[in-house]
């Protein structure tokens, strides 16, 4: 592939960043080699890469092929890997065990855990188990200084200092270079069951939703999926949510006896879940709106709309719904940007064309987070540009 | 305002003994203004302060010392409000922490970290140290129960960090402050998740004639992929503490280690793991496991643990209660070896501890106007610090670094990562005046404002 280096290690990687750095500097000072002073975008094994702005004349970094599993001791129920594992990988070594990574990101399953914990990508097991920030112990990670920083540790509690596994994740690359990363492992539920649940009409969602979250219990993920994306997953035609429980016989058994008082309850295939995560085709458009739990039938109501072809499904217990729009000659995008961008809540663009960004607000511009990312990446040499900041 | 030295006496010290240090002054704001008045006056003054809670910690981090005022927040704690449709509750940092659960309790909610001091401990102190508690085990930390953080930076400025209302955009700066030990900034409301109450709740006694067969239970129920709300241990000197106390718990005094296990969740498939857990602690060698009846013994049970702290201090006049995690499965040897430390040193350790985390608290009763004793104490924390270093593990689970273990930060941590970390607290305090001198030597920062 163009412009993907062979491995790389964590000197190698401070050795280019300095480099840059220094170069920059003395192309300051007038010396030559302005060249060479290029920004750099941080890349796993690329397949993500569409997500978030584009970076301009930068020069490829990439984590792919540094994958080793550093340390994997399944009774501590902690593992150690190198950025460019991926997903796919990890979950076959700790399948093995009867463990898990309980982190399901949107996109396929070889992504790597490095671009996981870079931009916090969760998916719907986070109902259950939280982001990245909450399954990640600690990291190895080359800031934009060149320096090698290790944060946190390799056990499950730790205040030892300033927090700064918690900044690098979903820092999108733009404070360090992740590395390394030591995450919570879980073992893996005796029973894992998906089932679907028919939605009742627009009129009761309000009500069933704040039923659905008073349930005594917690599934490991809910998602609400409109009729197109049930319909493209070969789940039905209508609106349903898709549910996983996990827990012991007798648990499960209660908990589907309990979902089944909601509505008309079908067993699905666990691949939907897989299915779900990969449905967006390369250049779709991809926004995610929140709002207050209590306000989520709402924010459905709006973005979910029938007669669209827009795939949108919702977490239902974290008021996150999530839009794909597939632009086509009867689809437009115009519509779709105008739509959501008058709804009412957090709005977070993870896929756009490019021409797109330049109308949606930079992320971490504000003067807190423009100090730090001065004290961690002055020069702006990583993945420049990709939060819309200004330089 | 207290400005005499008697007054002050209070304010000189935390949970921790062999720390004092007397305040310039100390101001107590009861509301919101006051305290952004305070703040900014002082900002003014470029005059440095320490943000203080309930003074409960053990890691000498409330103290200060020389020019800096005390801002005393334990009267900036109302309750602003709860919002049981959306599970979160919005309070003012001096808010104690079972004042919040209590409060949640009408909604069938609760506020899930319970550090040992609830009773005392307020929610702003608990941001400060990122605190946990016995149930952290399956509910988290205080990092994963926080939503949003209004706060004031030393500057006056003020800055909302997460989002009450939705996802996080932008850096996880929240995440960065939750456990800056008071170095980043005060927090002037805090927002944070409430949990339900569990429908059920199992609660079990495990009995072993050594601690050695009590962490080898632990790293069995672990490892088998059970998660228990809780799982404590306290070893025979901890017990027997207990037992002679007015917390008395009913725990067999001839015993050389306890586990308390709760389990919770649905009512249904809550006996099948308790039926694992008795296996595997009777598996590993537990004498009996006794399974509480009803809500009595259970809060029985709970007491004893809870209240160790309070029965070890008992019997000796100052308590030190030590922090540091390990990996699960070096519960075993690390424990021997702190028995090998204390008898090195001669002097008694008490453990009393979440095992289920590897959270260990040795504890050590002494008296510090020995000073032949304080030596040996001190010598004793250091190697056991280093044992549990050694072992794959960090200094501090949830007590923090303070002052108390600025001297170990330099074996965890490289010089790069300690400049790293004094760069994101100048960030929040370019001037370097909340809680000064505190977390990272001083020293490692210089390096990196020379670089």
């Amino acid at each position: 592939m163009p412009g993907v280096d062979a491995r790389v290690s964590t000197e190698q990687i401070q050795e280019r960043i300095r480099t840059i750095g220094s170069g920059r500097a003395a192309a300051r000072h007038g010396a030559e080699g302005t060249a060479t002073g290029a920004p750099l975008r941080i890349r796993g094994s690329g397949t993500w890469l569409d997500a978030g702005r584009t970076v301009g004349n930068a020069v490829p970094l990439s984590l792919e092929g540094d994958e080793a599993i550093v340390e994997y001791v399944p009774s501590d129920l902690t593992l150690t890997a190198r950025a460019g594992a991926t997903l796919f990988e990890l979950a076959r070594v700790t399948a093995a065990e009867g463990q898990w990574l309980a982190l399901d990101p949107f996109g396929s399953s070889t992504g790597t855990v490095g671009a996981t914990i870079a931009t916090g990508s969760a998916g719907p097991l986070a109902h259950a188990f939280g982001t990245p920030r909450d399954n990640v112990l600690g990291l190895e990670a080359v800031t934009g200084k060149g320096e090698i920083v290790r944060a946190g540790g390799r056990v499950v509690k730790n205040v030892a200092g300033f927090d700064l596994t918690r900044l690098f994740t979903g820092a999108w690359g733009t404070l360090a270079v992740i590395t390394e990363a030591t995450v919570r492992l879980r073992a893996l539920p005796e029973r894992d069951q998906t089932i679907t649940l028919a939605l009742p009409p627009g009129y009761a969602m309000e009500r069933w939703l704040a039923k659905l979250r008073a349930l005594p219990f917690s599934p490991l993920a809910l998602e609400l999926l409109n009729a197109p994306l049930a319909h493209a997953l070969e789940l039905g035609d209508r609106a349903l949510l898709l549910a996983r429980l996990g827990g012991n016989d007798d648990s499960v058994r209660e908990q589907l006896r309990r979902l089944g008082a909601l509505g008309e309850m079908r067993p699905a295939p666990k691949d939907a879940w897989r299915a779900l995560a990969e449905i967006e085709p390369p250049g779709a458009a991809v926004v995610r709106v929140s709002a207050p739990p209590s306000r989520l039938h709402a924010l459905w109501a709006r973005l979910s709309a029938p007669d669209g072809d827009s795939l949108v499904h919702a977490a239902a217990g974290r008021g996150i719904v999530r839009s794909i729009h597939i632009a086509s000659a009867h689809a437009p995008l115009a519509p779709w940007l105008a739509h959501v961008s008058q709804t009412e809540g957090t709005r977070i663009f993870e896929r756009l064309p490019a021409a797109e960004w330049s109308a949606i607000p930079a992320r971490a511009n504000d003067p807190l987070s423009r100090a730090v990312r001065d004290a961690f990446d002055p020069q702006r040499i990583l993945n420049r540009g990709i939060l819309g900041e200004v330089a | 305002m207290l400005a005499r030295s008697s007054e002050l006496a209070t304010y000189s010290s935390d949970g921790l003994p062999g720390y004092r240090l007397r305040p310039r002054l100390a101001v107590f704001p009861t509301s919101k203004q006051q305290l952004i008045d305070v703040v900014r006056l002082l900002a003014r003054e470029g005059t440095p302060f320490v943000a203080r809670g309930a003074g409960t910690g053990l890691s000498a981090g409330a103290l200060a010392s020389g020019d800096a005022v005390v801002i005393g927040l334990n009267r900036f704690n109302h309750i602003l409000r709860i919002d049981p449709l959306n599970r979160l509750a919005v309070v003012e940092p001096g808010a104690v922490n079972v004042t919040l659960t209590r409060a949640a309790g009408a909604h069938g909610l609760h506020y899930a970290p319970d550090p040992s001091s609830q009773t005392a401990c307020t929610i702003g102190g608990n941001v400060a140290e990122n605190s946990g508690g016995p149930h952290c085990l399956k509910y988290g930390v205080t990092l994963n129960h926080v939503l949003a953080l209004e706060i004031i930076l030393a500057s006056g400025e003020i800055v909302t960090l997460g989002n009450a209302d939705g996802e996080v955009d932008g850096y996880d700066l929240l995440g960065a402050f939750i456990g800056s030990e008071g170095c980043f900034g005060i927090a002037l409301e805090v927002t944070v998740k409430l949990t339900p109450n569990p429908q059920g709740v199992r609660t079990l006694l495990a009995d072993f004639t050594s601690i050695d067969a009590g962490a080898r239970a632990t790293s069995a129920i672990i490892a088998a992929g059970i998660l228990p709300a809780a799982l404590e241990m306290m070893d025979g000197p901890t017990i027997r503490a207990v037992e002679a106390s007015i917390y008395a718990a009913g725990y067999p005094a001839d015993a050389d280690a306890v586990l308390l296990i709760e389990l919770d969740g649905l009512d249904a498939g809550l006996d099948a793991d308790v039926r694992l857990v008795q296996q595997h602690c009777l598996a590993a060698g537990a004498r009996t496991v006794h399974i509480a009846a009803n809500e009595v013994e259970r809060a029985r049970l709970w007491q004893g643990r809870k209240k160790a702290f309070g029965a070890m201090g008992r019997i000796a006049p100052d308590l030190v209660v030590q922090d540091a995690v390990i990996p699960r499965t070096k519960l075993p040897d690390v424990l021997r070896e702190i028995a090998a430390i204390a008898a090195r040193w001669q002097i008694q350790v008490c453990n009393v501890f979440h095992a289920g985390d590897g959270n260990l608290h040795p504890n050590i009763g002494y008296d510090s106007r020995n000073a032949d004793e304080a030596r040996r104490v001190g010598m004793a924390m250091r190697d056991i610090m280093q044992a549990c270093i050694a072992a794959g593990g960090t200094i501090t689970g949830e007590h923090g670094i303070g002052l108390d273990k600025l001297e170990y930060m330099p074996l965890i941590f490289s010089p790069e990562s300690l400049a790293a970390q004094c760069a994101l607290r100048d960030a929040f305090d370019p001037e370097r005046r909340a809680n000064p001198g505190k977390v990272v030597p001083v020293h490692s920062c210089r390096e990196w404002m020379r670089a």
